[in-house]
């Protein structure tokens, strides 16, 4: 089964980078411009995601955190990871015992890390369902 | 065709604030009041036993003594008073701890049975010690200023009114129903010894009364006063907090702008680099190395005015203070930093021991990741950097980071962490040096009560020792 990758972003440049690295590597790549337009996408199932991309300041300077607690509460078996020019200067705005489990990386994109986070994560995820 | 009206005008909020301002000057909030009522609980323990040595000293010597001094003969009074204000302060702390908040224990209702019973327990006192024979009735004072401080103007108005009366009562009886009590010679002293007792008490107890009610007016005068004055700083101080967090924001925003497209430009090269958009020459290949090596130098200065920003305004949040372990702190900064030693083909020798500290981690892990990485950028390539930490005394202990790189000069090392000191042989060392990575250090430093001590020799190398004061071996 082809495993399928969100990706939200309202930089045309980072979308486009981000589809071409995954599409390579044989992920199924869905590029949203901004956050609603991702969360509408999720009531169709029959494309919903394995993981998902986040921007933070997409159309407000928190959405990809409120769609990031969205995910969490909905959708738990869906993995989040946040690639985002802030790196980790949006840390403070995590509650104190989340460091191990948000997974945030800095911007530009950066093929090697960007797939070997990928691959951990969808693999940790396997292993949990196995 | 969607229509949006815009208003920028501000006077319905400040309405809405002067308005909360009317009714804070009312009262103090509960958390002040339970606190002061803890307060007057521990004051009640010790007037009780003040009292209980009074009925020792009464039981030992002979009555007569007393009489004199004018206070009348002594019945059980005492012991009953006792008696009342041990159970009454047993009540008042069960309903502040152990029963639940409600519409009939409220902190307000437990000032007000305190107020009620003290005033009738004094009166009793006053009755017995002589109303006009000694100057026992100006402690109804005390609860007047108490009434004024913690309750409204109306409030206290009303436990002036009940002290009159109560005092006035008190008078009557004592000098007009029975007409037991000696008056003493200090009534004499001031009113002509013709006048009837009668008389003398009677001006006394128009002046008490007098007394009682201009105490009034000025306490509560004064306590709506400071009142006003606590609660314009309570709001003054809300500003700034909000006036922090837009400022923070703005910041972020700056940055997030800043970086973006320095960030598109440097995924793209990524890509190239990494060849998904095909074959290059290496001489292409080359110049972007060049052109990410400027852009990712640009990326870093802009994320480090935001740290920096970030550091100046959380200096006095002691909220995010915590016991943190030094040695974990290090740690993650050494494993972060891994990937430039290796660059470098450096070699990194660590012996720190387990120490705690009071002070904010995230800004503890900024300050040792700027001095690392400051140590490793002035470096020279192979060499090694030594990290080590001192036990000095029982209570203090230092970590000392040294390099054996460019070292600094001595005409430079009082400046090094002024806020973008620019060092030309730095410089030349290191180009894409930001020059606030030390500032960073400073801020960092300060905030978390931190001395830095740093030794240097041009062509040797450099030390940082990095001082803490009032260590533990155990997290607090």
């Amino acid at each position: 089964m082809v495993l399928r990758i969100a990706h939200v972003d309202d930089d045309s440049d980072i979308r486009e980078s981000v589809q071409l690295i995954l599409k390579k590597d044989g992920y199924e790549v869905d590029s949203y411009l901004t956050m609603q337009d991702f969360l509408d996408s999720l009531k169709n199932n029959t494309i919903r995601p394995n993981l998902a991309i986040l921007d933070v300041m997409v159309e407000s300077m928190d959405s990809g955190l409120t769609t990031f607690a969205n995910l969490h509460k909905n959708y738990p078996e869906m993995q989040a990871i946040f690639l985002t020019s802030l790196g980790d200067m949006i840390r403070p705005y995590f509650e104190n015992q989340s460091h191990e489990w948000v997974c945030i990386m800095e911007k530009p994109v950066e093929p090697i890390s960007l797939l070997a986070t990928i691959n951990a994560r969808l693999k940790n995820k396997d292993g949990q369902i196995a | 065709m969607t229509s949006t009206e815009f208003s920028w005008d501000k006077s319905a909020n400040n309405r809405a604030a002067s308005h909360l301002e009317a009714q804070a000057r009312v009262k103090l909030s509960d958390d002040v009041l339970i606190s002061n009522i803890r307060w007057f609980i521990a004051f009640r323990w010790v007037l009780i036993g003040a009292l209980i040595v009074f009925e020792i000293l009464v039981l030992l010597s002979s009555s007569d003594t007393f009489v004199k001094l004018g206070v009348s003969d002594q019945h059980n009074w005492p012991v009953v008073v006792i008696g009342i204000l041990i159970f009454a302060n047993i009540l008042y702390i069960i309903a502040l701890d152990y029963l639940p908040p409600s519409r009939y224990n409220s902190p307000t209702i437990n000032l007000w049975a305190q107020i009620i019973v003290d005033l009738v327990c004094l009166s009793v006192v006053v009755h017995y010690i002589g109303s006009t024979s000694t100057p026992v009735s100006f402690f109804y004072v005390l609860h007047i200023a108490l009434a004024c401080i913690f309750f409204s103007a109306r409030e206290s108005f009303y436990v002036t009114v009940l002290v009159c009366i109560m005092d006035t009562v008190v008078i009557l009886i004592d000098n007009f129903l029975f007409a037991q009590a000696p008056l003493s010679t200090l009534i004499n002293k001031h009113f002509s010894i013709e006048s009837s007792p009668q008389d003398n008490a009677l001006l006394w107890m128009i002046f008490l009364d007098v007394l009682f009610l201009v105490v009034w007016y000025v306490v509560s005068r004064l306590s709506l006063i400071v009142r006003t004055h606590e609660h314009h700083l309570a709001d003054a101080y809300k500003q700034i907090k909000r006036a922090q967090v837009e400022k923070d924001q703005y910041a972020l925003l700056i940055t997030h702008q800043l970086k973006s497209p320095l960030d598109a430009i440097r995924s793209k090269i990524n890509l190239i680099r990494e060849g998904y958009l095909g074959e290059t020459s290496s001489e292409v290949t080359h110049a972007l190395e060049q052109m990410d090596i400027r852009a990712k130098n640009m990326s870093g200065l802009i994320l480090d005015l935001l740290r920096l920003e970030r550091l100046k305004t959380s200096c006095h949040d002691t909220a995010q203070f915590q016991s943190t372990n030094i040695y974990t702190i290090l740690k993650k900064c050494i494993d972060k930093l891994g990937p430039v030693i290796n660059s470098k083909e450096m070699k990194l020798n660590v012996s720190v021991n387990d120490f705690y500290y009071q002070c904010i981690p995230e800004q503890l892990e900024i300050l040792f990741e700027n001095i690392i990485s400051n140590s490793i950028t002035y470096s020279h390539h192979g060499t090694s950097i030594e990290i080590a930490s001192h036990q000095i005394g029982t209570d203090q202990a230092t970590v000392t980071v040294t390099d054996h790189g460019i070292g600094i000069e001595s005409k430079d090392l009082p400046n090094i962490f002024n806020e973008y000191f620019y060092s030309p042989r730095a410089a030349m060392h290191n180009k894409s040096t930001s020059g606030i990575g030390l500032s960073i250090v400073k801020i960092a430093a300060e905030n978390n009560k931190l001395k830095i001590n740093v030794d240097s020799e041009p062509g040797v190398g450099t030390t940082f020792t990095i001082i803490f004061n009032n260590v533990t071996s155990n997290a607090a």
